[in-house]
């Protein structure tokens, strides 16, 4: 019963992916005082490219023609794990966060090791930002989990959640805190602005994206699409599951989606809104974004310690 | 100083003595083309010494060298070194020395001068002069392909449409490297790069991301503007092809031409014709000015900015609709004047346009400065060094924002310019993209002060004058403050009612060569800010390719089909015609 679930909130998100990414697009229009494309604009693009052949470049091998699918495919495994819907994880084996961790992990290296397989100077630039991202926040969202995990018993996200959603997890401050942090470190795995530095288009013309065309490209922007939806999933799952189904009935699993979708939309509404009114970081400084981070994360697990 | 001076000395007549006293004996002969501008000839090897001594021992600043080919007229090529002087007894001085077409070489001034470097190189492109003692011999405005022995500007060389073919199918230039640390990696920018628009290609030498050293290539397209003013336009019609040197601020290179043209030959233009000029090329200002202020915010990934500019922007096209009739000021100028009037009525529409974008851009501009990391991209990013910069003479907000307050319509007040009162030229001291950021804020605040009191100002009158004798063969400078910086333009007409040699030089013709410093010691992930920054016009640079009237996939459109393609605004004429 519950595979099924997860196979649906699977598709479900990546299905949505590109109406969300519609919807932040016009909001982003609308905040520059323009018209802007329709929602559904996303559908189209990504129809188009399908249809697009694809242009490989010279000297590029197996890596690069692997990588948008597992890009792509990772992502689509965790939303397959995540308790979005309900207040449990539909496969409990893909809820651990150590798996969904080293899952999101898989894109990250595939991703850098594609853009050295090319031949172009920005898309290794690109690559190393992009592992300079990882290795920055990183450590972040495993601190802020693990005090997650602590405060909830265990390492799975379904009970992680369900331990918050009741109000068990003890202690309730460093949860809090936890939460924070996590919002932060979220938001800047997302790649949105101030943050996109792997895909800075006016300093290195979308970095890897460039050596990608056709279906490729599709995946990948699919898949970077979807990942931010993910990530704000990740989020909204253990520290908002208000709402969320706690048994399997079809009307809790009703009323757990319609307010899964309802928080899903307010976090990327914030975050459109906070990526269109910042310039991009200078990516030498986006240590000291990140100190910032690792500061509230370390608080929650003080806190988590001296047991408030 | 002043005490000495004595109410009939012309201007630049102490320049002129000064020379005589320091090189006895080297000035051969000193005219004077207008009231500013004085000419003098002295022998070719003296070239270093007297430019030397002009640039650094009385204040001067290079704006470029002009080289003519006279051997019809007196069996020479003769090199004119443009001097601005701007600390005493400011005006225009220029040295002139005749080079043997047997030799056909002369000492280069680089060694002594860095700011001569791109001229003279384009003096060996364009007309085959060597520069003996040149540091850097690499062709600067023709192709790689092109024929190694045409030299398409000598009177004798060839018909302004011949297509020479290439002679060579790879692009061989070489860039120059001349950093310290061996081993860097080579990033190229361009031909065609994502943020530029325009083809320049720009070669970084980078250690992971930051920057060593930078080398550059540009005049891709070259469009041979000068060859087809000689050979084809009568001198009267050049003022509009000088519109289309730049699709930004042509009416200030059509302003400078026209004025060389006029002071050449006296031509005096009525005041109210000179008030038009002026509030023309502060409107261009105006919307120059916001296009680079929404592309800094673009640069810096900032696209909300960006879009708001551009929005205001669209209020001074407007304006340039209501005072020419198009969005931009173009067609405006004639040899002896301008072509319409402003109204009454536009006045007061003017005006109120004039208050609205106050308002607007400085709730932007607010905006822009409190958005969060403007300040950590842009300042300390891009340095030029004032001492660079008094090396290579470079002009506008780009040396405006290193401390050095250069303007021509304060140094050298033309037009409506010399009226205006409370006014000075703007500079910031930061020497880094922020404060040439600032220098635009500020000037276009300015010159929305300036339109007012220029409107205010303009007496009634005729705006153009027709009555002059025509001389052939005289030549003068003009010059104007363009948004990016002065625009020098040399002119001599010919005995057949067309240009002899013009030679315009464009504000980012002079700015090219210091931005290989100013990307040193960056990232590149900021060399596009700092491109920027210089606010750099390719096209004007490039000004000199002919347009293939004869290209066989060329379509004509008929005026129908380009009247009906204004009003849909859909299903172009050209769709599908590989445009």
């Amino acid at each position: 019963m519950t595979i099924i679930v997860a196979i649906l909130q699977a598709v479900l998100l990546v299905t949505l992916a590109p109406l969300f990414s519609g919807i932040t697009r016009k909001i982003r229009a609308k905040m520059h005082s323009r018209k802007g494309t329709s929602i559904m604009q996303d559908y189209y693009d990504l129809a188009k490219l399908w249809r697009r052949c694809e242009v490989k470049e010279g000297g590029s091998g197996i890596i690069s023609r692997l990588t948008p699918p597992i890009f792509l495919g990772s992502f689509i495994l965790v939303a397959a794990g995540l308790p979005l819907v309900m207040q449990a994880c539909p496969v409990p084996f893909l809820g651990d966060i150590i798996t969904v961790l080293y899952l999101m992990a898989l894109p990250r290296f595939m991703f850098a090791l594609g853009s050295i397989d090319s031949a172009g100077s920005y898309t290794a630039i690109g690559g190393v930002r992009e592992l300079l991202v990882g290795v920055l926040v990183e450590p972040s969202l495993i601190l802020v989990l693990f005090v997650a995990a602590i405060a909830a018993g265990s390492t799975n996200l379904g009970i992680m959640a369900n331990a918050v959603g009741t109000l068990q997890a003890y202690p309730f401050v460093a949860i809090v805190v936890a939460g924070v942090a996590c919002a932060m470190a979220c938001y800047i795995e997302m790649g949105k602005l101030p943050f996109d530095l792997a895909e800075a288009e006016q300093e290195i013309q979308e970095g890897p994206l460039a050596a990608y065309s056709g279906p490729s490209l599709a995946m990948i922007k699919l898949g970077v699409s979807v990942k931010q939806l993910v990530v704000a999933s990740l989020f909204v799952a253990i520290f908002l599951p208000f709402g969320a189904a706690t048994t399997a009935a079809p009307l809790d699993l009703l009323v757990g989606l319609v307010s899964f979708l309802f928080k899903l939309l307010i976090v990327m509404l914030i975050a459109s809104v906070i990526e269109n009114s910042v310039m991009r970081a200078r990516y030498k400084y986006l240590g000291r974004y990140t100190w910032f981070v690792v500061g509230i994360a370390s608080l929650s697990l003080v806190f988590l310690v001296i047991g408030i | 100083m002043s005490t000495k001076k004595q109410t009939t000395l012309r201007v630049g007549e102490t320049h002129v003595q000064a020379v005589r006293d320091t090189f006895p004996g080297v000035v051969l002969d000193a005219t004077w083309q207008a009231e500013d501008q004085v000419t003098i000839t002295i022998p070719v090897d003296m070239l270093p010494d007297v430019v030397e001594f002009l640039y650094y021992g009385r204040g001067g600043w290079l704006p470029n060298m002009v080289a003519n080919d006279e051997r019809p007229l007196r069996g020479c090529y003769v090199l004119y070194y443009l001097l601005s002087m701007e600390e005493s007894d400011p005006g225009f001085v220029v040295v002139r020395a005749e080079v043997d077409p047997n030799t056909m070489e002369y000492p280069s001034v680089t060694p002594r001068v860095p700011a001569c470097v791109w001229s003279e190189r384009e003096a060996f492109d364009m007309f085959g002069l060597r520069a003996v003692g040149l540091p850097d011999e690499r062709r600067l405005v023709l192709p790689d392909d092109w024929l190694e022995d045409l030299y398409p500007l000598r009177k004798d060389s060839m018909d302004y449409r011949r297509r020479p073919a290439p002679v060579t199918d790879v692009e061989d230039y070489t860039f120059l490297y001349e950093g310290n640390a061996e081993e860097t990696t080579q990033v190229p920018m361009g031909p065609l790069h994502i943020t530029s628009d325009e083809p320049g290609h720009f070669r970084l030498f980078v250690e992971g991301e930051d920057i060593i050293d930078a080398d550059y290539r540009l005049f891709y397209v070259h469009r041979g503007m000068e060859k087809v003013a000689e050979s084809r336009l009568s001198y009267d019609a050049v003022t509009f092809l000088a519109d289309r040197i730049c699709g930004i601020c042509g009416n200030a290179h059509s302003v400078a031409y026209a004025e060389a043209v006029e002071n050449a030959q006296g031509i005096e233009v009525p005041l109210r014709g000179q008030y038009i000029r002026s509030i023309l090329l502060e409107v261009e200002r105006l919307h120059s000015h916001l296009l680079n202020l929404g592309l800094v915010c673009h640069y810096c990934g900032f696209d909300t900015g960006f879009q708001h500019f551009f929005r205001v922007r669209e209020k001074t096209m407007d304006l340039a609709v209501l005072l020419t009739g198009a969005r931009k000021t173009y067609g405006l100028n004639l040899i002896g004047g301008v072509r319409r009037d402003i109204l009454d009525e536009q006045k007061l529409a003017t005006i109120k346009y004039v208050r609205e974008l106050r308002n607007e851009v400085e709730a932007l501009v607010d905006m822009l400065v409190s958005t969060a990391n403007f300040e950590s991209r842009t300042a300390g990013i891009g340095r030029l060094d004032p001492a660079v910069a008094r090396d290579y003479s470079p002009v506008g907000p780009a040396v405006r924002g290193s401390g050095i307050a250069r303007d021509v319509r304060f140094d050298h007040p033309f037009d409506g310019y010399k009226f205006l009162v409370g006014m000075s030229a703007r500079s910031h001291d930061g020497c880094d993209v922020q404060s040439r950021t600032l220098v635009r804020v500020e000037e276009f605040m300015d010159s929305l002060d300036m339109i007012e009191q220029l409107l205010d100002g303009a007496p009634e009158g005729p705006i153009q004058t027709e009555n002059w004798q025509y001389t052939p063969h005289k030549y003068a400078l003009g010059y104007t403050e363009a948004p990016r910086g002065e625009d020098m333009h040399w002119a001599m007409v010919g005995d057949n009612q067309k240009c002899y040699r013009w030679r315009a030089k464009a504000a980012t013709y002079s700015n090219w060569p210091i931005l290989r410093y100013m990307l040193r010691g960056n990232t590149v992930a900021d060399a596009a800010i700092i491109v920027g920054s210089m606010d750099p016009c390719y096209s004007c640079t490039d000004r000199v390719t002919v347009v293939d009237v004869n290209k066989k996939s060329s379509t004509v459109l008929t005026k129908d089909q380009l009247e009906g393609y204004c009003r849909r605004r859909t299903h172009s004429p050209l769709a599908g015609k590989g445009w």
